[in-house]
């Protein structure tokens, strides 16, 4: 039963994108832009690898994500439709879900798109297809941590370009924060340099996936969908 | 069907409900009444487990709203003060949408779907997004989306108001319509409103509830001297503007009298 409510949530979630320019915009716009850089890439390297790529879409997800994110629950609160949601039979954990769901498969389709780089490569070459679906993965779960990041920010307020401001803030310290390691030690610098998105990319992009690594963005993601739920618990947008 | 007992609520230091404590039963039509600011939304939003009470409890159907609230909501149907529309979606995306997220079972949503859409006249804008309907569908949308799961309960918060005469005619008419098969409360400060479809009146006044009473039995009991020595019944309107005049009831009544003789030439 929850598990159709959650369905429900993330489905009306996704066909609201497209509802609306900013999926449109969102889409376009990334694809441009990975268009460039990754012909600029392949074009001065000349190596059947997305090593590099992966790095630039790390990068521009950083600026993306928070734009895809900001509406999630500010909208609702703005439009009155939160209670209405929390009003209905559904729980809190399902509208969380549902609507994180919701984002992950548009998030996911935008993925799916840069797979011609893939085949662009696999046709003119021999890439290490392994590598390749190592880095993919792992750009998709940095992307799943960097939505629940936007999303929790979005239940913390009514305005949306304050809740994508304050997504850019925690996800520029999470990505930025490893060149701050040289001003620490000790524990200090194992505790920043695990939290660094950075580090733990890296490894999937020359294809090493650890437990650790995954354990890194499946914890982070659960803490900020749980944060996120306790957030519309207690109504701090009231 | 719903009881509450000694329900307060606070936000910081500001009490915006005090003690609050009636009874409803099963079919009865109540309206909340009060100023701006009263408690009316407050209350509401507690019966409808949308905000947690700072004490007291509330039953409905002998299930604590707190404790087990999805099991309340199932049997609530809600409408709050500002329609809650998903403007971008059509009014027949958005009425499924709300049938699904109620948890009608598969095999009735489009039954219910159809009798929702009947009952507040929106077959012509099904198709429509909501975002280009006038207020006044806007708001029979609203209730649609609140009866859709065919609850025992309609919670509906200011329905009519910001809406003309006429858009505010056909809302009480849907409303009256309602009503034979469902408990409801309604809350405005459009004391005509309550006049015409409530059975009983609840005044809150400072979080408080001043009056809890039959229509009938309080328009009878309350009267008034209209300038020339006759005492003739006062309305609704004059019973609230006494009841929430600052000063005593004597001054008030002289302010009502000076009103009617002014009117009366």
């Amino acid at each position: 039963m929850i598990m159709d409510k959650v369905y429900f949530i993330a489905k009306k979630e996704l066909l609201s994108y497209f509802k609306s320019p900013v999926a449109y915009i969102t889409l376009v716009l990334a694809i441009s832009i990975f268009n460039v850089f990754f012909f600029l890439i392949i074009d001065q390297n000349r190596e059947v690898t997305l090593s590099d790529v992966f790095h630039v879409m790390e990068f521009m997800f950083l600026f993306l994500v928070p734009i895809i994110t900001m509406r999630l629950f500010s909208e609702e609160k703005v439009n009155g439709t939160m209670e209405f949601l929390m009003t209905a039979p559904v729980t809190n954990t399902a509208i969380v879900m549902g609507k994180y769901l919701g984002v992950l498969v548009f998030f996911s389709l935008l993925i799916c798109l840069t797979l011609i780089y893939f085949a662009i490569i696999e046709f003119f070459g021999s890439p290490d297809r392994m590598t390749i679906a190592s880095g993919y993965f792992g750009v998709w779960l940095e992307g799943a941590f960097f939505i629940a990041v936007g999303m929790m920010a979005s239940s913390w307020t009514r305005n949306q370009i304050v809740a994508a401001m304050t997504s850019y803030v925690i996800l520029f310290l999470l990505y930025f924060m490893i060149n701050f390691t040289k001003y620490f030690s000790g524990p200090a610098e194992t505790v920043i340099q695990y939290m660094s998105t950075l580090v733990h990319l890296e490894h999937f992009i020359v294809g090493v996936i650890t437990p650790g690594d995954v354990v890194y963005y499946l914890s982070g993601i659960f803490i900020c969908l749980l944060l996120t739920r306790i957030s519309i618990e207690n109504r701090l947008f009231q | 069907m719903i009881i509450t007992n000694n329900i307060s609520k606070h936000f910081g230091s500001f009490q915006a409900l005090s003690g609050v404590s009636f009874e409803i039963k099963q079919g009865e039509i109540v309206g909340f009444l009060g100023k701006n600011g009263a408690g009316k939304t407050t209350l509401m939003r507690i019966l409808t487990s949308f905000l947690p009470a700072s004490s007291g409890t509330v039953l409905i159907d002998g299930v604590d709203v707190a404790q087990d609230s999805l099991i309340t909501r199932q049997k609530i149907g809600y409408l709050p003060e500002t329609p809650p529309l998903y403007l971008n979606m059509t009014v027949k995306d958005y009425l499924k949408f709300a049938a699904e997220i109620k948890g009608i079972p598969a095999k009735k949503r489009r039954r219910q779907f159809d009798n929702a859409m009947a009952e507040c006249q929106l077959e012509e804008v099904v198709n429509k997004t909501i975002a280009t309907l006038s207020k006044g569908y806007k708001q029979r949308v609203g209730i649609a989306q609140a009866i859709i799961h065919e609850p025992k309960l309609l919670i509906l918060d200011e329905p009519t108001s910001g809406l003309d005469p006429i858009q505010n005619l056909q809302i009480r008419n849907l409303i009256k319509n309602l009503k034979d098969q469902r408990t409801v409360i309604i809350s405005t400060h459009i004391l005509s409103e309550i006049e015409h479809v409530a059975q009983r009146v609840l005044m809150i006044k400072s979080g408080e509830i001043i009056i809890d009473e039959a229509l009938d039995s309080l328009m009878r009991s309350h009267s008034i001297d209209n300038g020339s020595g006759q005492r003739r019944q006062m309305s609704l309107e004059e019973i609230f503007i006494q009841q929430h005049s600052e000063n005593s009831d004597d001054s008030m009544s002289s302010h009502i009298n000076s009103s009617l003789v002014n009117d009366h030439g």
